[in-house]
């Protein structure tokens, strides 16, 4: 058992590095569908060392600088309460809902951070930034309440435990399934990727962004996928044993998004809400009911 | 004369004197010091407090004793009275010209709601509620115009909700034959059913007015917002709150959730406790989504309140100790936070004028401090960790899930979901985007302003961190009420099946800024640049270009959500607006248009079966 100092170096470290490969994955395969050959394997490690080496680095005061640190440091938080093979962290001192509150931390982070910046369309991609968050928080808060609810529990190494002889995933498929939707929405990749739209409102938040500061947002992209994985994975895929396993079952997890993310356009603010109420909330809380029935 | 009469007697003084000093320009200190002696006072009250006096009136004694849950308010009112005042002290007083009157005010409040917080037995509950009552009017009218009409509203609202008291104190006197608490808890397993129900009905409705719970929310916002300055952060922290005291003391102290479950609401699933806690889920929503349409801070802080006023009761109805005792810490939280941010919206007031949130924007330049009091404020009021606003949450979601009530979690959800789309508009249309130019010359708050908007951040963070030192209050106040409080620890609460420890979650959102921090200076160093130079499209930008996007802030939501209003609900809403026109007319008819020999019939023919009756 290593200590917890150790664990919380190594934590995000890995989370990191998985991250990497996801994002360098989801860039190969648009590539791929797009019948280009896609960058090297190195270019989501070359594109950070460019970001953070790059001469102008444009800061627009002390919140823009902290909330950089705060998007770091939120997405760092989560992964240190997010059980992996061997390695338990923090998750004794705060359960599934302190997690999913930590989620948060990082976009509070990121919108004050554009709020400091002072440009209408990074304001406005904020405000589609937090809508949008409306609209998938809700699905994902019934999939915590029927998942505490049908294992008893909120702690994630207990669930993990539970989980022993059967995966959530059969015992649930619905709340695995809104969840899965839910987790596409929160990656923010079409068609829910309303608060960047380029075209519209020059990227939204990042449109003050370069630099560090561009390669802080891509860090977090990093986190975010692989945090997404990896959740789906703790509560319905029964974690891992072995970082092989796990890995694989992360990978699987965040390919879904990322390959469907291909096939879409982009929908307006209101429609996100809308469709995010409708199926994986309808979804949620038939697969809740299924629970309470029992 | 026992401790507690020491306090009460300091309460009165301190309103003696600042009716007769408060207009001299030492009298905000004077105050202040006061209420830190009346602090002290309260520290050393020995738990259960008696007061030496007590008399008798028609057969029932009134007699007052603070239990530890008065003593956890009373806590509360008297640290956010010094707040209040010492703000008030310093510069600025030079913007308020009734300074006596607002001293005078916020002094009988404290001493009418001390009164209130003492009382013994029902008929003190009530003598000391309508105390309160009258005196919150008195703090809400004090700065005319708009206050004055909205003050008047709320009047009506608590004289009905004081009304609705008294029914059930001369209920209680029927049905029991007394008015002691201790005789009232033996009668109550007693009680059948429909009288049980009624005391519930009339005590949640009078006290719950008080709290402002849907339906009754409507008047409060306004009252509480165009109260002058600090005088708003006193009375969002605590005033409200009297209801929830009321309120713990006879649903759960008196009538006890064995009793309540026990009432079945008819052709429904719910019981007395179930719909309570819907009502409270409800409050928590209905004014959330209100404030996230206010444009002006005050306002939406105000609606705010009475949104988190639902949290608190939610928290009492989980039927958990662990939901009781998230309800009753979040009293203490959300007045820390509340505190804040009306303090940071006064200090956004005293330099600029305006709480217009269309009207402001970028003062975080040159208001730095009262940035960082309302960020830590929001954060706590948004309920996200490291705060102790999550803290209070956290406990709720918990004490609802392991109810299995998941369908009150989802509502709680969206009620915070609500909040935190609320409060990044006011921290955004505040002190984040554009600078306009006449706030160029803007400067931070003086130092009497800054120290207890200061106080409220570090407590919010110091409290969110170590809920224990909360918790240490908390825990006798719900064994007062007869609940047991949950096994805790100084970071947070142990329970079987899943754990909060604030300190590690604290400590690692520290490591997560620290390593954030190294990775940050890892890059090449950075310039700051003014705004605008900004990404404009191509266009230049300057001075009279107005670049900050403040109005109507979330207009994908409102799209979403318009459509809901339409149909059934217009219709239910005109068809209640016209049965209250029509009761009104009604009532009017009654005392304005029927002629006198009409009632003196009306009085003959009772009288004369009242004879014939006896």
């Amino acid at each position: 058992m290593m200590t917890v100092a150790v664990q919380m170096l190594l934590m995000p470290l890995v989370a990191f590095l998985v991250g990497l490969v996801l994002v360098l994955f989801m860039r190969r395969l648009r590539a791929r569908i797009e019948r280009r050959v896609g960058p090297p394997l190195l270019q989501p490690v070359y594109d950070i060392v460019k970001l953070y080496g790059k001469r102008s680095q444009i800061s627009h005061g002390p919140m823009h600088e902290i909330s950089i640190m705060m998007v770091v440091g939120g997405v760092i938080a989560v992964v240190l309460f997010l059980p992996v093979p061997g390695m338990q962290g923090l998750a004794a001192h705060g359960d599934l809902i302190t997690l999913v509150y930590l989620l948060m931390v990082p976009s509070l982070g990121l919108a004050l951070g554009v709020g400091q910046c002072a440009n209408p369309n990074g304001s406005i991609g904020i405000s589609r930034a937090l809508t949008a968050m409306v609209g998938y928080d809700i699905p994902l808060m019934l999939v915590v309440a029927g998942v505490a609810i049908a294992y008893g529990t909120t702690s994630l190494p207990q669930i993990l435990a539970m989980q022993g002889g059967t995966w959530g995933v059969f015992q649930m498929p619905l709340l695995a399934l809104a969840m899965l939707i839910a987790t596409y929405g929160m990656l923010a990749k079409e068609p829910f990727e309303i608060y960047t739209a380029p075209a519209e409102i020059a990227t939204g938040p990042m449109v003050e962004m370069g630099g560090k500061f561009m390669g802080a947002l891509f860090v977090m992209q990093c986190f975010q996928i692989y945090t997404a994985g990896a959740l789906f994975t703790v509560l319905f895929l029964g974690g891992g044993a072995s970082w092989p396993g796990f890995l694989l079952k992360v990978f699987a997890v965040a390919a879904i998004p990322l390959t469907l993310t291909n096939l879409f356009p982009r929908y307006r603010a209101e429609r996100v809400l809308h469709w995010m109420w409708k199926w994986p909330t309808g979804i949620a809380l038939l697969g809740l009911a299924l629970i309470m029935l029992r | 004369m026992t401790l507690l009469d020491g306090l009460l007697l300091l309460s009165l003084i301190t309103a003696v004197a600042m009716a007769w000093l408060g207009a001299r320009a030492w009298a905000g200190w004077l105050g202040a010091g006061l209420y830190a002696g009346q602090l002290a006072l309260l520290a050393g009250l020995p738990m259960p407090a008696s007061s030496a006096v007590s008399f008798a009136v028609l057969g029932h004694t009134l007699h007052w004793q603070m239990g530890a849950l008065g003593w956890f308010f009373a806590l509360i009112l008297v640290a956010a009275a010094l707040l209040a005042t010492w703000y008030a002290a310093g510069a600025w007083r030079r913007t308020y010209p009734r300074r006596r009157l607002l001293h005078v005010t916020v002094a009988l409040n404290v001493l009418a709601m001390l009164i209130l917080l003492a009382s013994g037995d029902l008929l003190s509950l009530f003598v000391g509620w309508e105390l309160a009552t009258w005196s919150g009017y008195l703090i809400l009218t004090q700065a005319g115009g708009p206050a004055e009409r909205a003050s008047l509203r709320y009047l009506v609202y608590t004289l009905a909700g004081g009304m609705a008291v008294f029914a059930g104190v001369v209920l209680v006197d029927v049905q029991v034959g007394s008015l002691q608490l201790a005789d009232l808890r033996a009668a109550v397993p007693e009680l059948s059913a429909g009288s049980l129900w009624l005391l519930v009905l009339l005590f949640t409705a009078g006290f719950g007015i008080k709290m402002a719970f849907v339906p009754f929310h409507l008047w409060q916002a306004e009252a509480y917002a165009e109260t002058p300055g600090p005088v708003t952060a006193f009375v969002s922290a605590i005033s409200a709150r009297m209801g929830l005291f009321a309120m713990a003391v006879v649903l759960i102290q008196l009538i006890g959730p064995q009793h309540l479950t026990a009432l079945q609401v008819p052709f429904t699933f719910l019981d007395a406790q179930g719909l309570l806690a819907w009502i409270a889920a409800i409050t928590a929503i209905v004014p959330t989504f209100i404030a996230l349409t206010q444009s002006d801070a005050r306002m939406l802080l105000a609606w705010h309140g009475i949104g988190q006023g639902g949290y608190m009761l939610l928290g009492l109805m989980a039927g958990s100790a662990l939901g009781a005792a998230g309800g009753l810490m979040h009293v203490f939280n959300h007045a820390t936070y509340q505190a804040g941010l009306f303090l940071a919206v006064a200090a956004v007031i005293y330099r600029t004028g305006t709480s217009d949130l269309d009207r402001l924007g970028g003062l975080i330049s040159r208001m730095p401090l009262s940035f960082i009091t309302m960020l830590i404020g929001i954060i706590g009021l948004a309920g996200l960790p490291p705060t102790n606003g999550f803290v209070s949450k956290w406990m709720i979601y918990k004490a609802l899930l392991n109810g299995e009530q998941p369908l009150l979690f989802i509502a709680a959800v969206i009620a915070t979901l609500g909040t935190i789309l609320s409060v990044y508009k006011l921290i955004h249309n505040t002190f984040l985007g554009q600078l306009r130019v006449e706030h160029h010359a803007v400067q931070e708050v003086p130092w009497s302003m800054r120290l207890p908007m200061l106080i409220t951040a570090l407590v919010v963070m110091v409290t969110g961190v170590t809920p224990g030192l909360v918790l240490d209050a908390v825990a006798p106040a719900l064994e007062a009420i007869g609940l047991a409080a949950p096994a805790y620890h100084l970071g947070g609460l142990t329970t079987g099946n899943g754990n909060l420890d604030m300190v590690w979650v604290g400590g690692a959102l520290t490591f997560g800024l620290a390593v954030g921090l190294a990775v940050f200076l890892l890059g090449s160093p950075s310039q700051r640049t003014h705004q605008w130079d900004n990404y404009a499209g191509g266009h230049f930008l300057s001075a009279d270009i107005r670049f900050h996007y403040s109005h109507d802030f979330y207009p994908g939501l409102m799209r979403a959500l318009a459509p809901a209003y339409r149909g059934s609900v217009r219709w239910l809403e005109a068809g209640l607006v016209t049965l209250v026109e029509l009761a009104a007319s009604a009532f009017q008819g009654l005392y304005r248009a029927a002629p006198l020999p009409a009632y003196l019939v009306v009085g003959v023919v009772l009288l004369l079966w009242w004879i014939q009756a006896s």
